[in-house]
């Protein structure tokens, strides 16, 4: 803060941009850091002068949608203003025939689908949490769930993004038609940016019909590489699923509805797990008529061990996608991984989790997609020790030394005094000098997410 | 140009790569579209490390460098303009690793969008972002374009299949953006690079993804007795919830056009023809194939015909990919528009353009990506002509203007370039531009790589372009976004 600005008057200048009932004190802590005001804009133009004021007093900002994700990253030093989006939450326009719609940031996702849903349209998105995550949440954090593995995520729905810079200008980039090369492709550049370049204000979707019909097929093997065997069979045959999700063993502990905790510091089972468990799961979802689907319980076989639809399968796919909030809900000193790896990493990456967990007294869970490398790994702690911060780091540099040339692995949730002994982000593929050549460009004083993000 | 730099060049990519006569450079003064610019010299690179160093002797001697593929552009980027340097990556055409396992490959700049394809057809896979020129169009030029094509609609653009790409910036500089992964950690500089058209770095090494070829596909000609019928079909085809693999349009004129020229088995007397791509599994192919049927009889199609065997269906994809070349033959001169509509206009616009073309006394054409509400309005002129010369133009940007007003976009795949650059003051504003501007600079500072494309001088570009003509509608809600 500088010497010249008392935290009252700032907060005098923001009330006098978004009325005084919209500046607020919060308790909310970001990695035990509790930001001095939290400010909600009404518009994009409210959010601009919120922005140029901050950025003429060097006032770390931070945006928030649902604060459904506000976790990750680095330890910030301070957040002096906690931007929130949530007023900006209406449907802006939306033609079932377009196979479009046009949203505001603060929009909470489920929202949106529920009136996408009334035309049998839908955005194929299954993130954790869309009861409360917002879109410009799910648009900067990069967030989906199983239905990546067909449909992409949100950086391949979004066709038109509306954001203001740290300087105050409230820009654009894209537009509301599904196809267009006007312009840098500014959507690509937001989503997954972690409110690091910009505050997200507005966003285009194409939509998709929803699927009318679905049905599950969990298929069970003895080892990783018999369900890794079965992978490539699947991507050798004609069968094209929609969903293909790989589940280790321990991971259907963390597939239901959370039982009483024990001991939230560590992993400790509601009943004593008898038998190690072995078995490893792929769970494929398919849709279509009866006769796609009699189509895959053929080509599948006796693989299948189970056969879901319905609301047991909504079900299923929904635990599926909130595997690390049962997790974190369970065992608050979890550490929580998300990787990106090319197809073949996917075998070493669960391999390094098997095998490094349970060197650092952790217990190892995982979900993810086996068709596109993106794994969500826990790490819980036994109860034999407590857990220290190095254990953490040391864990991780050792899971990440496994990892095949060209992945990378993100820290997404653990202690934070674990975060100062280690880099929650680690190493990319992408030339990060040339990420930090784009954040000085667009917010040269560092104003938003000041050291929570990689750049 | 200079020639020390000639030499320079020379010293660097070999002398048998450097051209710089004027009978040799007339041959690179032009792409596929309209504008023409001769370049100072053109430099065949065929490493990496030689266009690390064509760029830094450009960037010491500040010298606009120009990047191209096979030139079959439609928007003139790959076009210098002054004493530039055109840099050639024709003969980095390569294809380096097919990694079947990860279903990537990894390919020079300079290969050619189909022979990827025919080099991974035998592995049961292909590449999927399919530009009518990709005969001819390389991969680098695709990723400088983010180039679509028929097959885009179920599948995505050139963006949705890169996830590497190795670029060297305007200092020389060798950097990687992403790799085989599906994403990455960070910023995803890879899915930004992609469609900023040669003005932020050169592509030297990308790394795509290749689709498991479909089980079973099927193609349906729809025939239609007026255009009308043809575009609601369209809007009803997206509403049913089958999302075929192309849906594409071809207006009467269109179809007799091809037919003169290649006999695709298109009907002559149509009004318009609908040819609709089903793929996938066996049994879902078949279930599509009659409800689409279904959805264009019910749109007052005329008749329904169905490939019966891969030939014919290929004689009817040779009348869609080879349309504009038909075009060619009967007129000298043709103006290709590459407007976007949201798909429920389609019906609207396509009479606007009927109006207009009446108004001109103007051929117009129309064979486009009816599932994208992506347009191609051919308009068709004798450039010998000047005041024909000046209707085209007219008339392009009445068409441009009445895409505007749905809230739609100038360009959905041909690339902005210096062609449409006036027209991007129409789209965004002086913000938005600023911020673009803002974001190349930080890989091309000096603007050495492809100066004066898609960002229009921001002083300047309103007396460039003029006003536009008013729409006859008015906007349906503004231009929000």
């Amino acid at each position: 803060m500088s010497t010249v600005t008392s935290p009252a008057s700032v907060e005098r200048e923001l009330a006098g941009i978004v009325g005084e009932a919209h500046v607020t004190h919060t308790d909310f802590e970001i990695n035990g850091v509790v930001p001095m005001a939290a400010v909600s804009p009404g518009s994009p133009e409210e959010a601009a002068a919120v922005l140029r004021l901050a950025n003429e007093r060097g006032l770390v900002v931070a945006a928030a949608g649902g604060l459904t994700k506000q976790q990750i990253g680095g330890v910030p030093e301070r957040i002096d203003i906690l931007l929130s989006t949530t007023r900006m939450n209406k449907v802006e326009e939306y033609d079932p025939g377009d196979l479009t719609i046009a949203v505001q940031a603060g929009i909470p996702f489920a929202e949106m689908q529920r009136q996408l849903g009334e035309h049998q349209q839908w955005v194929p998105c299954d993130a954790a949490h869309l009861e409360h995550a917002t879109i410009g949440g799910l648009l900067a954090t990069g967030a989906a769930g199983p239905l990546k593995s067909t449909f992409g995520h949100m950086r391949d729905f979004c066709i038109g993004v509306q954001f203001v810079t740290a300087d105050g200008k409230v820009a654009k980039g894209g537009g509301r038609v599904v196809k267009n090369v006007a312009g840098y492709d500014l959507m690509k550049l937001m989503t997954s940016s972690y409110g690091s370049l910009a505050v997200i204000t507005r966003a285009n979707f194409k939509v998709f019909p929803r699927p009318r019909q679905t049905r599950t097929f969990v298929c069970s093997f003895g080892s990783l590489d018999e369900a890794l065997e079965f992978r490539t069979r699947l991507f050798k045959s004609p069968l094209t699923p929609m969903c293909m999700e790989i589940l280790s063993p321990r991971a259907p502990e963390y597939l239901g509805d959370a039982g009483p905790v024990h001991d939230p510091d560590h992993y400790a089972p509601d009943k004593p797990v008898s038998l190690p468990a072995l078995e490893w799961q792929i769970a494929l979802r398919a849709a279509g008529s009866d006769i796609v689907l009699a189509r895959y319980a053929r080509e599948l076989g006796t693989a299948v061990t189970r056969t879901l639809d319905g609301a047991e399968e909504e079900k299923f796919w929904k635990h599926v996608s909130h595997f690390e909030q049962s997790v974190l809900s369970r065992h608050r000193n979890a550490m929580v991984i998300y990787t990106h790896l090319a197809i073949q990493g996917v075998g070493p990456a669960l391999q390094a989790l098997e095998r490094t967990a349970p060197d650092y007294n952790l217990i190892p869970a995982a979900v993810g997609r086996a068709a596109t490398g993106n794994l969500v790994l826990a790490f819980m702690p036994l109860s034999v020790d407590p857990p220290s911060a190095m254990q953490y780091a040391n864990c991780v540099s050792a899971f990440r030394g496994m990892l095949p040339p060209g992945s990378s692995a993100e820290v997404a949730q653990c202690p934070t005094e674990a975060k100062l002994h280690f880099d929650v982000w680690g190493t990319t593929p992408t030339n990060v000098e040339m990420m930090r050549a784009v954040k000085r460009a667009i917010d040269p004083k560092n104003i938003l997410n000041r050291g929570r993000f990689i750049v | 140009m200079d020639s020390s730099i000639i030499r320079q060049l020379r010293k660097i990519a070999g002398k048998e790569t450097v051209l710089d006569r004027p009978e040799e450079l007339m041959l690179y003064e032009y792409d596929a579209g309209v504008d023409k610019h001769r370049p100072g010299a053109v430099v065949f690179a065929q490493t990496t490390q030689q266009v690390s160093q064509i760029m830094r002797l450009a960037s010491e001697h500040k010298i606009p460098v120009v990047p191209r593929g096979a030139g079959t552009g439609l928007s003139g980027g790959a076009i210098a303009r002054r004493e530039a340097i055109v840099l050639s990556l024709a003969r980095m055409n390569k294809i380096l690793e097919i990694d079947i396992p990860n279903q990537r490959a990894v390919v020079q700049p300079g290969v050619v969008n189909l022979e990827l394809s025919n080099a991974t057809a035998k592995y049961g896979y292909y590449y999927a972002p399919d530009p009518s020129s990709q005969k001819a169009c390389t991969i680098g030029g695709n990723v400088a374009e983010n180039s679509g094509g028929p097959h885009t609609l179920a599948l995505g653009v050139t963006v949705n299949h890169v996830t590497g790409l190795e670029v060297v910036l305007p200092d020389g500089k060798i950097i990687d953006l992403g790799g085989k992964a599906q994403d990455s950690t960070g910023l995803d500089l890879t899915g930004f690079f992609v469609g900023s058209e040669g003005t932020m770095g050169v592509v030297t090494k990308i790394t795509v993804k290749l689709t498991k070829l479909p089980e079973h596909v099927t193609t349906l000609l729809g025939i239609y007795n007026t255009v009308e019928d043809a575009a609601n079909t369209v809007v009803a085809i997206t509403q049913s919830g089958v999302t075929p693999a192309a849906l594409e349009m071809l207006d009467g004129w269109m179809v007799r056009c091809v037919e003169a020229n290649v006999h695709a088995g298109y009907p002559e007397d149509a009004a318009a023809v609908l040819l609709i791509e089903l793929e996938g599994m066996r049994e879902a192919v078949e279930e599509q194939a009659e409800a689409v049927s279904a959805v264009c009889m019910q749109q007052k199609a005329r008749e329904v015909r169905r490939a019966r065997d891969e030939k014919q269906r290929q004689l009817l994809w040779l009348g869609r990919k080879t349309a504009f070349g038909a075009v060619g033959r009967v007129s000298p001169s043709y103006y290709t528009q590459d407007g976007v509509i949201p798909r429920t206009k389609v019906p609207y616009t396509l009479a606007e353009i009927e109006r207009i073309s009446k108004k001109y006394g103007l051929i117009i054409g129309n064979v486009f990506h009816a599932g994208d509400g992506n347009l191609h309005p051919l308009i068709l002129f004798d450039s010998r002509d000047p005041k024909q010369t000046e209707n085209s133009r007219k008339a392009a940007k009445e068409i441009m203007a009445c895409c505007l007003s749905f809230g739609g976009s100038i360009t959905g795949e041909h690339g902005v370039g210096m062609e449409k650059m006036g027209l991007m003051t129409a789209m965004f504003t002086e913000d938005d531009l600023q911020v673009m501007v803002q974001l190349r600079n930080a890989f091309n500072p000096e603007s050495i790589l492809n100066p004066q494309k898609v960002i229009p001088d921001l002083r300047y570009c309103r007396e460039i372009t003029g006003p536009l003509p008013k729409a006859k509608v008015e906007p349906a809600a503004g231009m929000p976004v």
